[in-house]
């Protein structure tokens, strides 16, 4: 049963994650890979603010939301003050350079990975309260994010992406947009974070890797990038599949690379046959 | 303690090992500035070259100079294939930027999970040692490696000038990274260019991934760490400016070799990535001395002729 709620928690963590990310990629057209730095940046903040200074659980990982919100700026900031092409470039560098930090401080546990994070309650209840919470997240932020995405800062939003200089001649400030967007979403990842942190812990720079960057692509491009139920569908599904893969028992060296395989292959089928995912957003808005 | 000899050494060095990173920042300069395109399968394409290689030499067991054909055929091949049967399609679908990105970002990671299957995750290099023998010149330590390395970059950068700037298959590429729809105009194929470009790129970027694998460990996700250097040079450069992208990964690649004199090398990769937002913030559309003009595409591309007019 164990599994289950594992699998639930997980559920609301990607949830959580692909709709940010969506928030950022599809319905702002801002591209950066670099969602899990502030889904790791929440998750660090929570378990160092709960293992160092005993703030309660709560605190520590709104705490951590609103660092990977801070920490949002420093990347988008000096990129879309230029141009938004720079900020894909500039936030691959943001990732490894910051992942490179994480490994190289022993208060972050360094390589090895940071343990000793505080459990809060025990046996079936933690379970049963994790993914109740998760679920609870993950609909929360779905759910603000369709409300911002249908208002009319959201028609605001898509008029911004569409076609950002007959937006700015109309007298609209397209950078704020990008700000606020790319802040939102982050904040939304480092929430998610803070959750991951005290639900598994334990945190280790790899598990914030690239690979996570093309997990969490996935989900919003087999989803379908720029509708609000897309990455909720693609998240559950590509949470799912590998789960088939666990019962062929394969090796954890082969069965990591072939997680990775199928995620990014899925993504290719994807953009060559149903570039629009599983749900469509132009189909969505009608 | 500092001293000249040192420096010079570091200086030596740091210029030797600097020659991969010029070729990867040649090729990925060159499809930026002719196909336009932000290459991230570069990365892949490097894994691949690296692979092949590493298959000939060490499964196939066959000679240095056969395996080398190999891995530039076979990732001559394979770009080929993807600028024809992926970039193509695109293309005509008119697709965006943003699918651009996520095609050649996740062409690039979809490759290094294959090699990851294939090969595993424990760092390889092309030849069991990857010792060089070293003469002292001046004090100096040279290697055969060293010297091996800057010819070559040297000899293939002036020969991809002079292909640029002479040979009329080479103006074609750079009338058509100034203005496709013109160059069309007057009988060039701009597909043409787009897969010449993408070849030349695949030479430079098997070359490179030799260098760098008889040099050091290579697993299938340290051509990502690589490329991001190429992108970061081709920045500083300045976007459709080769060479100059070419001579600013030579001055990164000595800046991180010089830096180990005031950090510890667990830190050294950070002086890239701090690079990487100093170039953004204060140099966004490239370094350019004062004074110097860059020559202008237009006065290389071929002149209409009586008949293409």
């Amino acid at each position: 049963m164990q599994y289950v709620y594992s699998l639930l928690v997980l559920i609301g963590i990607y949830v959580t994650l692909s709709a940010s990310f969506n928030l950022i990629i599809g319905n702002g057209g801002l591209i950066s890979i670099a969602h899990p730095i502030f889904f790791a940046l929440g998750a660090y903040t929570a378990a160092l603010l709960g293992i160092h200074f005993n703030v309660p659980v709560l605190v520590s990982i709104v705490a951590g939301m609103l660092v990977a919100l801070g920490s949002s700026f420093a990347l988008s900031l000096p990129s879309l003050r230029i141009s938004g092409d720079y900020l894909l470039i500039i936030s691959i560098g943001f990732q490894l350079g910051f992942l490179q930090v994480i490994k190289n401080i022993d208060f972050t546990g360094g390589a090895g990975g940071l343990g000793n994070i505080p459990s809060v309650l025990s046996g079936e209840t933690r379970d049963i309260v994790f993914a109740s919470g998760s679920l609870l997240m993950a609909l929360g932020v779905v759910l603000l994010i369709r409300w911002i995405v249908r208002s009319p800062y959201g028609r605001a939003i898509t008029a911004m992406r569409d076609d950002e200089l007959a937006f700015v001649t109309l007298g609209r400030n397209a950078m704020k947009i990008k700000l606020v967007i790319f802040a939102l979403g982050s904040g939304f990842a480092g929430l998610a974070g803070g959750v991951y942190a005290y639900y598994f812990l334990y945190l280790s720079p790899d598990q914030f890797e690239i690979l996570q960057s093309a997990t969490i692509l996935t989900m919003v491009v087999v989803g379908g990038m720029g509708s609000t139920l897309g990455p909720v569908v693609g998240g559950v599904l590509l949470l799912a599949l590998p789960q088939a893969i666990t019962f062929l028992q394969l090796p954890p060296n082969v069965m990591g690379p072939l997680q990775g395989v199928i995620y990014t292959l899925l993504v290719l089928i994807f953009l060559f046959v149903r570039p629009q995912g599983l749900i469509s957003a132009a189909r969505r808005q009608t | 303690m500092i001293d000249f000899t040192m420096v010079a050494q570091i200086f030596w060095t740091g210029t030797a090992t600097s020659s991969y990173y010029v070729l990867f920042t040649i090729a990925f300069a060159l499809v930026l500035k002719v196909v336009g395109l932000w290459n991230f399968a570069q990365a892949g394409f490097m894994g691949i070259a690296f692979y092949a290689m590493f298959f000939a030499f060490n499964v196939l067991h066959i000679p240095v100079w056969a395996g080398l054909a190999f891995g530039f055929a076979f990732t001559i091949f394979f770009t080929g294939l993807v600028e024809v049967l992926c970039l193509r399609t695109l293309r005509k679908r008119r697709s965006s930027s943003l699918t651009f990105f996520i095609f050649t970002l996740i062409l690039s990671e979809f490759i290094a999970y294959l090699l990851m299957l294939f090969f595993g995750t424990e760092p390889v290099t092309l030849f069991p040692s990857i010792l060089s023998p070293v003469r002292i010149v001046a004090d100096i330590a040279v290697s055969d490696w060293d010297l091996v390395a800057l010819s070559s970059t040297g000899a293939l950068s002036l020969a991809l000038w002079v292909f640029l700037r002479f040979h009329r298959e080479g103006q074609f590429l750079t009338a058509v990274a100034d203005n496709g729809p013109l160059a069309e105009l007057y009988g060039i194929s701009a597909k043409r260019a787009y897969l010449v470009a993408m070849t030349i790129a695949s030479v430079f970027v098997c070359a490179g991934m030799y260098l760098f694998g008889t040099r050091a460990g290579v697993i299938p996700t340290t051509p990502l760490e690589l490329m991001l250097f190429a992108v970061i040079a081709t920045l500083l450069g300045g976007i459709g400016r080769i060479f100059s992208a070419a001579l600013a990964a030579i001055v990164i690649g000595l800046v991180q070799s010089f830096s180990i004199l005031v950090i510890a090398s667990a830190w050294q990769n950070l002086v890239l990535y701090g690079f990487l937002f100093f170039t953004i913030l204060v140099f966004p559309r490239g370094f350019r001395l004062p004074g110097l003009r860059r020559v202008r595409g237009a006065d290389l591309a071929p002149k209409p002729t009586a008949e293409s007019a």
